[in-house]
């Protein structure tokens, strides 16, 4: 008895490691685009994911932008959501609760607007069972005051993650903005400063007008643009941000299908994160997970691991 | 109460069965999708995909139309405004669409076999209205039911024949007075109201233009109805609560502190609010 018959004769290694996160899959979800999980739970098993990344949270709850918040563009959209989120005490007390039923690493997506609301953020959480890393929006291009201004500079980004590094334990993921001119040197700061892993890219800032009423389509008038129209950037960043730094990214950027997201492993990415694809197809990210066995099956590989940053 | 469904909301193959223009620029489609049809209700909507490519990239919401639960199919009434509603007209029986649903909360039908339901509808408005009357017919008899039905001119009603076929009470306003009531929908239920001492056994139902939904609820507010309900339509990215993209103003229910409202879902958390409740702008 001792043959299975129909047993996979190559089993596939799909887990990586983000800085100390043990995903069970290179795949999560893109902050501000999976809510906080609820929604999505009734489209599958939030355990699938390789890790679940919740919208943004601040100290305090902001209401956000003023309405309309989104325009659709060629092959991807604006939004200038302005990070409305309930605030910690809702992250913690009510969406928290919930998470915790899946068995999946939780990653909260953190924004403030001062260095030591940053860092007040990272304190509380730090103790909060079920969340494994802080990803540090210092990137959001929607919003007037605050994190825009730490992370257009290597200064600015550096203090940030000091600050929430002094606070936490946890595993920290920088979020990088790509409306900089020098990704690289951004990068290398945040990992100096003590990040240990990188995601990116968040939206280019952007903007729509209406010919025919000659306003602006967004009430922000700028917005974040997001999708398959982002992809070449976002994967020539990853790219760039692989050869100059040695901690493992989590890249992102109009990624819709599997093959998207091999070409960010590819590239140099350790884990992607599925954003805007959620909206057109909410089990995009789960038959993502499928899509990369199949392609490592394809393609004769036996782990995850031995195509990252194999691009050449 | 939000009327929240039973049927579970996912990702159908919806097979178009036909789709006709029933007056210019409006075209009725029919699908199958049994999950959809027998897990919905009257006031809620589907998500669907226009483009197989990545441009136009988002879903295009659509109110549920009708429903035949038996059958196993539903049907959307919509208007030609843009990309997306021009590449769906071009689809045709047979081919697979891809849909997400039911979303969103229906109608509150109400509770008390006393009460009366008035429906106004304004334009593409009488989209989701149709299979509202289905429901209210079904719940509390036809004869408890009045449809209001308004457009720019005759040609531009919508559903007319197919409120009248239900068997309710139906009045038709058209603002060019070329049929029935000549002037605003609005101003027919203003009159409607003015006949009334009471309206405290009245539901109202409504949707249509912003400032259409609007004016329903300035005269509801005035006339003390039981309840006055709109369906509205913001502008979506993700249709199922995800993106906070499509917010509404609506007052708070817990009083005391700063500001009086709070931005709400119109995909998640409506698409039909208690027309008190909202902060119209
Ligand atoms: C919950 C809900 C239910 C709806 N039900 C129906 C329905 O039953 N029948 C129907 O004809 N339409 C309905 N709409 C509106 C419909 O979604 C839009 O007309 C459609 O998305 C336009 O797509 P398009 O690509 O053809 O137009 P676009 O090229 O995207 O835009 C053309 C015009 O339509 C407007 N528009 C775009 N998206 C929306 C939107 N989501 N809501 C309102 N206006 C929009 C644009 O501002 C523009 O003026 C509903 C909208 C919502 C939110
Ligand atoms: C509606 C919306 C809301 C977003 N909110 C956040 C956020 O709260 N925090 C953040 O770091 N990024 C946010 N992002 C950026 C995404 O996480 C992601 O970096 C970006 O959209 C690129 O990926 P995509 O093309 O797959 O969407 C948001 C994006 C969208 C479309
Ligand atoms: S459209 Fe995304 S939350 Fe309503």
């Amino acid at each position: 008895m001792g043959i299975e018959p129909f047993s996979d004769p190559k089993s596939i290694d799909l887990t990586v490691d983000i800085g100390g996160i043990k995903m069970k899959n290179p795949v999560t979800v893109a902050s501000g685009t999976f809510g906080f999980g609820r929604e999505m739970a009734d489209f599958f098993d939030l355990s699938l994911l390789g890790a679940i990344t919740v919208k943004g949270t601040s100290l305090e709850p902001w209401l956000g932008n003023e309405y309309p918040r989104t325009v659709e563009t060629p092959s991807g959209m604006l939004n200038a959501i302005g990070l409305q989120n309930d605030g910690l005490e809702s992250l913690i007390n009510e969406k928290m609760p919930f998470l915790r039923q899946y068995d999946a690493p939780v990653i909260v997506n953190v924004v403030g607007q001062s260095l030591e609301e940053y860092a007040e953020v990272a304190a509380r959480l730090d103790s909060v069972e079920g969340v494994d890393g802080l990803e540090i929006n210092v990137s959001c291009p929607n919003v007037k005051k605050g994190c825009l201004a730490f992370g257009t500079t290597p200064e600015g980004t550096a203090e940030v993650v000091r600050a929430v590094r002094d606070k936490t334990d946890l595993t920290i993921i920088t979020k990088l903005s790509p409306n900089v001119t020098d990704i690289a040197s951004i990068a290398q700061a945040a990992v100096d400063a003590g990040s240990d892993a990188l995601s990116l890219i968040n939206t280019l800032m952007g903007t729509a007008i209406d010919p025919w009423t000659q306003k602006f389509r967004l009430a922000n008038i700028t917005g974040g643009l997001s999708g398959p129209a982002i992809k070449p950037i976002a994967l020539r960043m990853v790219y760039e941000v692989a050869r100059s730094v040695d901690v493992p990214l989590i890249g992102m950027g109009g990624i819709m299908n599997a093959l998207d997201a091999v070409e960010f492993i590819l590239a140099g990415a350790t884990a992607v994160a599925v954003g805007t694809g959620n909206f057109v197809n909410p089990m995009a990210a789960v038959e993502i997970i499928d899509g990369i066995e199949d392609y490592l099956k394809k393609m004769d590989k036996s782990s995850v691991m031995e195509i990252v940053g194999k691009v050449s | 109460m939000p009327n929240t469904p039973c049927g579970m909301k996912s990702i159908y193959d919806c097979k178009l069965i036909e789709q006709h223009e029933v007056s210019p620029g409006v075209w009725l489609s029919k699908l199958t999708g049994p999950e959809i049809a027998r897990g919905a209700v009257a006031g809620q909507f589907v998500n669907v995909q226009v483009a197989k490519t990545t441009d136009p990239l988002l879903r295009r919401p659509f109110s549920l139309h009708a429903v035949d639960r038996e059958k196993g199919t539903f049907s959307l009434l919509y208007v030609l405004v843009g990309r997306g509603t021009a590449l769906l007209h071009r689809y045709v029986s047979g081919d697979i669409i891809s849909v997400v649903g039911p979303l969103g909360n229906g109608f509150d039908l109400g509770d008390s076999p006393d009460a009366e339901h008035i429906v106004v509808a304004g334009g593409c408005g009488a989209a989701p209205l149709h299979f509202l009357c289905d429901s209210l017919c079904e719940k509390w008899g036809c004869e408890k039911v009045t449809v209001l039905v308004g457009g720019k001119s005759k040609d531009a009603l919508l559903c007319e024949d197919e409120f009248r076929e239900h068997g309710v009470l139906t009045e038709a306003a058209t603002d060019d007075a070329s049929y029935g009531y000549g002037g605003f929908v609005t101003q027919l239920l203003q009159a409607h109201l003015d006949k009334r001492s009471d309206a405290s056994n009245l539901r109202i139902y409504s949707c249509g233009p912003h400032g259409m939904m609007r004016e329903v609820a300035r005269i509801c507010s005035e006339h003390e109805v039981q309840s006055c309900q709109v369906s509205l339509e913001n502008k979506m990215a993700c249709g199922i609560g995800v993106c906070t993209g499509c917010i509404q103003k609506i007052k708070k229910q817990s009083q005391g502190c700063d500001p009086a409202w709070e931005y709400k879902r119109v995909c998640a958390d409506g698409p039909v609010f208690e027309a008190e409740n909202i902060i119209w702008e």
